[in-house]
């Protein structure tokens, strides 16, 4: 359980978490969304007492981090991939990390055989590849067997195979009664993964719901998608006909305020002919693109022009 | 491997009695980490050898002397030895920050300042071991001159068992120092920057105000035999951590260096540590009253 | 690639200095070093000068160039970082991808160093003749040009400091670790001397003429150069001997480090 309660963290004058609360509940994953520099990664060192908050708590299984009698148990943190020496070998990484909690040496291969790291177990940190420096990663937050998770970006430069194993280890440790929260900006992967979506942006909360919920809430959901030979004709139709209409390239319209069926026959009503018809549905990533449309940093002006 | 792995540490009860981080292991950790990296053992081997050899080279030129007394060239390898033990202290100071690694070793010991006192012991042992292999390659350097003068060399009596005692306190004073610089200052180049000016340069700079210039008219620089007053680089050069560490390499019986105030071997010793003690307290304060990132 | 290159002119030599320029001066911590060095030298010159005595040997000239003592760090940290600055930042790849050939930009990375060497050197050289107006006016001796070689030893100042900071390029360069280029351009700029001068004979004082630290000879006047060519034992490396000596090294630091950047990945 990692409970976060209007915390603030301010760097001199730049804010990079804004009274943000919410709540990662066991037997949950839970996804961490919001654009570069929204405030999750500070929200993550603030959790973990590497940082401490301006105002506010955070705290995991109802403590401070600090007062943890023994953090590695309590909490996996994978935070970035950096976070290793790279002269020193996977397995002298993992094993002086065992030894502050007096983890046996057999713990330690345990995690490299589940990760994967075995073969490169006495090659070092430094000569590894993003992919197999986030399953190092991995293997660290694991070592502990905690109850509460904490991984930032854990499928970044991981290959497909790699994101299926993450995918399937975080629902498996959910399963298992932990919390899970981790953050990834691959929207379609925590869709997949998550029970419940934290969005936040310019480190304010934005969203804190199921990833149904805040499907449902994506401008497409519930529409309906049509192609026609005569959009105008038909637009002028439904328009009358008390519904939305939003026209697209290619002769699409999308309609909201309508079901399939009145669609068909508003086209039948007016004679053209219809090419193409189907319910919309919503997706994460429309959903966080919209609710983080006005607090991105960094955007690209083609984004720009497709999300409006 | 399999895409679907089972967890098999979960099968282990959650609630089994499991406790965090004592000293006891926070050192054990820090031994590892120390011993599982190359460069301190470079260091280590390094500094042995370069010590031993200009010992040997610098008693070897100094036995054509009439006077030559084998242990008086005993600790002329530390001049440059001296760097290595630093070098290896600003690494382990600096290398947790340098690298990102002390993301992990802080969120494993949230309370930090066990984390600084178990280095400092790892790598006083570490230092320690070093210091007494390159005081051995001394005595091994001094052998040969000494045996082709047919002069026997006595360790157990005279200057000999303070000046290696010295000598070691010396290696290991001067890693501790490198250390709390780097954990101070978090960067190696700053540090070590820093490190070599205090040791060796402010050293070579205060030497260059009181020694006359070549040719100059000795009677005018004060500098004649007999008692000469303390004079104001005389007594930076005792206080300042190379110097007060140089102390500790000079046999007792030499009395002190010219302009300075008489501190002796254990003197420079404790001017030494107090350096030692102050910068790790304000790494002390800075780890723990700042954010670490 | 060479077709494409004749084509349309790409990386050009002038390019690629511009590029370096902008590196060089882009990162704030270099226009920290080069002021805190001119600072140094100033305020080093000004200590000194306050221990010197009339009749202890010293001249006008060793006065204000004496911060170089401790100038010539700056210096040498200033030609380490932008040696080793490609390797340590991992902005080689964007270089050398850039730049294929890769030996224009270590070239480039010479002629930056250099200028802004030089510059700073000039710079340091009149703070320091104006922070030691005030020794000057009580024991000190006056800088007077017409001694033999005072003029020459206010130009080494420069000359030598540059120099320096271009053996730090060489040495950053070819061992790519700032902090094992550092320990190893201070002991043979500085450390290594003073440690061979504790042990005078003909082997060290041979070893000690054929070290970096010979270009401070640029920095003496005739009469401090021949009162040290008449104590040592070693080879007399007369007036520019030692300006020599350093050069040399500065080229071969710099072949090699050229070798090893063409022959041997980047990574």
């Amino acid at each position: 359980m990692i409970e976060v309660e209007a915390l603030t963290k301010r760097y001199g004058s730049t804010t990079a978490v804004d009274g943000l609360t919410f709540t990662a509940r066991p037997g949950t994953v839970t996804g961490f969304l919001g654009p570069n520099g929204a405030g999750k990664s500070t929200t993550m060192r603030v959790v973990v007492g590497l940082e401490r908050p301006t105002s506010g708590t955070a705290t995991v299984a109802g403590r401070r981090y600090a007062d943890l009698p023994a953090p590695l148990h309590a909490v996996g943190v994978m935070l970035d991939a950096r976070s290793v020496h790279p002269g020193r070998t996977a397995y002298k990484h993992l094993l002086a990390m065992a030894q502050t909690h007096g983890i046996g040496k057999a713990r330690v291969r345990e995690v490299l055989a589940q990760t994967g790291l075995e073969p490169a177990a006495n090659r070092r940190a430094g000569t590894f590849s993003l992919g197999m420096g986030q399953r190092l990663g991995i293997a660290g937050a694991l070592l502990g067997d905690p109850a509460t998770l904490i991984l930032d970006e854990p499928v970044n430069g991981l290959d497909p195979d790699g994101v299926l194993w993450v995918r399937h280890l975080v629902r498996e440790l959910a399963a298992e009664g932990r919390t899970v929260l981790l953050s990834s900006h691959l929207m379609h992967e925590l869709a997949l993964c998550a029970d419940r979506v934290v969005i936040i942006g310019r480190g304010r909360l934005l969203a804190d719901a199921t990833v149904q919920e805040i499907v449902a809430r994506s401008e497409r959901a519930g529409a309906v998608r049509v192609r026609t030979t005569d959009p105008e004709a038909l637009a002028r139709e439904l328009l009358t006909a008390g519904a939305d209409v939003t026209p697209q390239d290619g002769g699409v319209l999308q309609v909201h305020g309508a079901s399939v069926d009145d669609v068909g026959t508003a086209a039948r009503r007016c004679g053209v002919t219809v090419l193409e018809l189907g319910a919309e549905s919503g997706s994460l990533e429309d959903a966080y693109l919209q609710l983080t449309g006005d607090s991105v940093e960094y955007r690209t002006a083609d984004t720009l022009g497709r999300t409006r | 491997m399999s895409a679907a792995t089972t967890v098999p540490g979960a099968a282990r009860a959650l609630a089994t009695a499991r406790s965090g981080p004592t000293f006891a292991r926070l050192l054990a950790a820090e031994w590892t980490k120390l011993t599982s990296l190359r460069s301190p053992w470079w260091v280590a081997a390094v500094t042995v050898l370069v010590t031993g050899a200009i010992t040997y080279l610098s008693a070897q030129a100094s036995s054509v002397d009439s006077g030559f007394q084998p242990v008086d060239s005993l600790s002329t390898g530390l001049v440059l030895g001296q760097v290595g033990p630093l070098v290896l202290g600003v690494l382990v100071g600096a290398g947790e920050f340098r690298t990102g690694a002390f993301r992990t070793t802080f969120t494993l010991a949230p309370r930090r300042l066990p984390v600084l006192a178990a280095q400092v012991l790892a790598l006083t042992a570490f230092a320690l071991a070093l210091a007494v292999a390159a005081t051995a390659a001394c005595v091994v350097g001094i052998w040969p001159p000494a045996a082709s003068r047919g002069i026997a060399v006595d360790l157990t009596g005279g200057d000999a068992p303070g000046l290696m005692l010295g000598m070691v306190a010396f290696g290991v004073g001067l890693a501790l120092f490198g250390l709390a610089l780097g954990a101070l200052v978090r960067r190696t180049v700053p540090a070590m920057l820093t490190g070599l000016f205090a040791v060796l340069i402010l050293p070579i700079v205060l030497m260059m105000v009181s020694d006359p210039m070549v040719g100059a008219d000795p009677a005018s620089t004060g500098l004649v035999d007999g008692a000469v007053p303390t004079t104001v680089p005389g007594t930076l050069m005792a206080f300042s951590p190379g110097g007060a560490a140089q102390l500790m390499t000079i046999p007792a019986s030499y009395g002190p260096i010219d302009g300075a105030p008489d501190l002796g071997p254990v003197g420079g010793g404790l001017v030494l540590l107090a350096w030692i003690v102050v910068l790790l307290a304000a790494a002390a304060v800075r780890l723990h009253a700042r954010d670490v990132r | 690639m060479t077709a494409a290159v004749m084509g349309r002119p790409g990386s050009t030599g002038l390019r690629v200095l511009r590029a370096e320029w902008t590196k060089l001066t882009s990162v704030r911590s270099n226009v920290w070093i080069a002021l805190g060095t001119v600072a140094v030298a100033a305020g080093t010159a000004y200590g000194l000068g306050l221990f010197v005595r009339p009749g202890d040997g010293r001249s006008g000239s060793w006065v204000v160039t004496s911060g170089f003592v401790l100038a010539q760090l700056g210096f040498l940290v200033l030609g380490v970082l932008v040696g080793t600055s490609e390797h340590t930042t991992g902005t080689a790849r964007t270089t050398y991808t850039t730049v294929p050939r890769r030996l224009p930009v270590l070239a480039a990375q010479v002629q930056v160093t250099l200028l802004a060497a030089l510059t700073t050197a000039s710079v340091a050289l009149g703070a320091s003749y104006l922070a030691t107006g005030g020794v000057r006016a009580v024991d000190a001796p006056a800088l007077d040009l017409s001694v033999p070689g005072a003029a020459r030893a206010l130009l080494g100042f420069v000359l030598a400091s540059a120099a320096v900071a271009l053996l730090g390029v060489g040495l950053g360069a070819l061992l790519r670790h700032p902090a094992s280029a550092l320990v190893a351009g201070v002991l043979l700029v500085l450390v290594g001397d003073h440690l061979l001068a504790m042990n005078p004979g003909r082997t060290t004082d041979t070893i000690r003429a054929f070290l970096p630290s010979s270009g401070a000879r640029l920095l003496q006047d005739d009469a401090a150069l021949a009162g040290l060519d008449a104590v040592t034992r070693g080879p007399q490396l007369g007036v520019w001997g030692g300006g020599v000596v350093l050069l040399v090294w500065v080229v071969v630091l710099l072949a090699a480090a050229a070798y090893r950047l063409s022959r041997h990945d980047v990574r």
